[in-house]
């Protein structure tokens, strides 16, 4: 399965990719909302993994943008970023149903098996 | 009136301090989950792994300047400093982090220029802090060189040390929007960097500190940062 992942730290987007890699997903590696689309446009990804905290335009932005093309509305997005959850509030609702964020997982308290079976949750791996 | 002020210090001690605590998850997540793979796959970047404790271990080091420089001004002693000296130890410092990033680091330390009286030890701390947030920021741009320069010129303000690159968010805008939005919300500069910029707003409080200021400024076709020091004509001639 093709899993776009949106890191913008170049280190963490490194471990993350090849533990990805390890469980059996192809992985697209981008820094940036702007990168994420064009990744999308191109490789049209099963997955997302998402960093909210990104330069320019934040993550919500891109989910925005990404929802709004009717082939990447069911794609699953799991947030996985350094904001946590509580931050939201009142928006929570918003982010869950409106953009229709699959899982969240807090960055710092997430391991790396956490975030590839979230994945494989809703893009197993091929045998 | 003072009163105000000082609440409105206090504020933006406690938002820096807030910065510095989110900047830190980054190397203690890279940390965690390095050391996770290694469990995984039985293979440990011990050499990453160092690099990165002592990048999180210089971020503390320099707040603690800050804060100490900024509580107790005696311990700011000045002595003759070669700004290119500086410079040169700075990028042996942020050496390590820049290969983890992919950032090269180059030193543009043409002309000569005499020495400056200031605290050598704050405006490395300043230089290496502003570097770490740099260099953490730039793979993370679009479509930015990947090269930093840590250069040193002559303005008519006087004798500029910096760090530049080839990206126009290294701007005196962006850097005075982010010291606004620093008390009320994480990422204060959105448009340079994905983190809490604790780096760049740790060397902003040492520079202060020191009586010195953090600017915007230009070196050949580069965009950057750095402060401008004043030459000392009395060193000069000895």
């Amino acid at each position: 399965m093709h899993v776009l992942l949106i890191e913008p730290d170049r280190m963490l987007a490194e471990i993350y990719r090849s533990s990805l890699v390890r469980a059996g997903h192809t992985v697209t590696p981008c820094s940036s909302a702007q990168a994420g689309v064009l990744a999308a446009d191109q490789h049209c990804p099963d997955a997302v993994v998402l960093e909210l905290q990104l330069i320019e335009h934040s993550g919500i932005e891109f989910l925005y943008e990404f929802r709004s093309y009717k082939e990447w509305q069911d794609i699953p997005v799991i947030v996985h970023s350094q904001v946590p959850s509580h931050e939201f509030a009142g928006n929570w609702q918003m982010l869950m149903q409106q953009l229709t964020i699959t899982k969240y997982l807090y960055k710092p308290h997430a391991s790396l098996q956490n975030l590839v079976a979230a994945v494989n949750d809703f893009a197993p791996a091929v045998a | 009136m003072q009163a105000q002020a000082r609440a409105t210090d206090s504020i933006l001690s406690q938002q820096l301090l807030l910065n510095v605590a989110e900047q830190l998850k980054i190397p203690l997540m890279q940390i965690a989950r390095s050391a996770e793979q290694g469990q995984l796959t039985g293979k440990t970047d011990l050499t990453a792994i160092q690099s990165t404790a002592d990048t999180a271990l210089r971020l503390l080091d320099s707040y603690a300047l800050g804060v100490r420089l900024s509580l107790e001004p005696q311990l700011l002693q000045l002595e003759p400093v070669s700004v290119s000296s500086v410079l040169y130890d700075t990028g042996q410092a942020l050496d390590a982090m820049a290969k983890s990033y992919g950032v090269a680091l180059e030193l543009s330390l043409h002309g000569r220029y005499g020495p400056v009286m200031t605290h050598r030890e704050g405006l490395e701390a300043a230089l290496v802090s502003l570097g770490s947030a740099l260099i953490e920021a730039l793979p993370a741009m679009e479509g930015p060189q990947l090269t930093l320069q840590l250069a040193t010129h002559r303005s008519r303000y006087g004798i500029v040390a910096g760090l530049y690159a080839d990206t126009k968010q290294f701007t005196a805008k962006t850097l005075q929007k982010g010291r606004l939005l620093q008390a009320t919300t994480r990422q204060p500069l959105i448009g340079l960097t994905h983190t809490s910029g604790a780096g760049i707003f740790v060397a902003d409080a040492i520079l202060t500190a020191m009586q010195l200021n953090l600017t915007a400024s230009r070196h050949s076709k580069l965009y950057g940062f750095g402060t401008v020091l004043q030459p000392n004509p009395q060193m000069q001639l000895v």
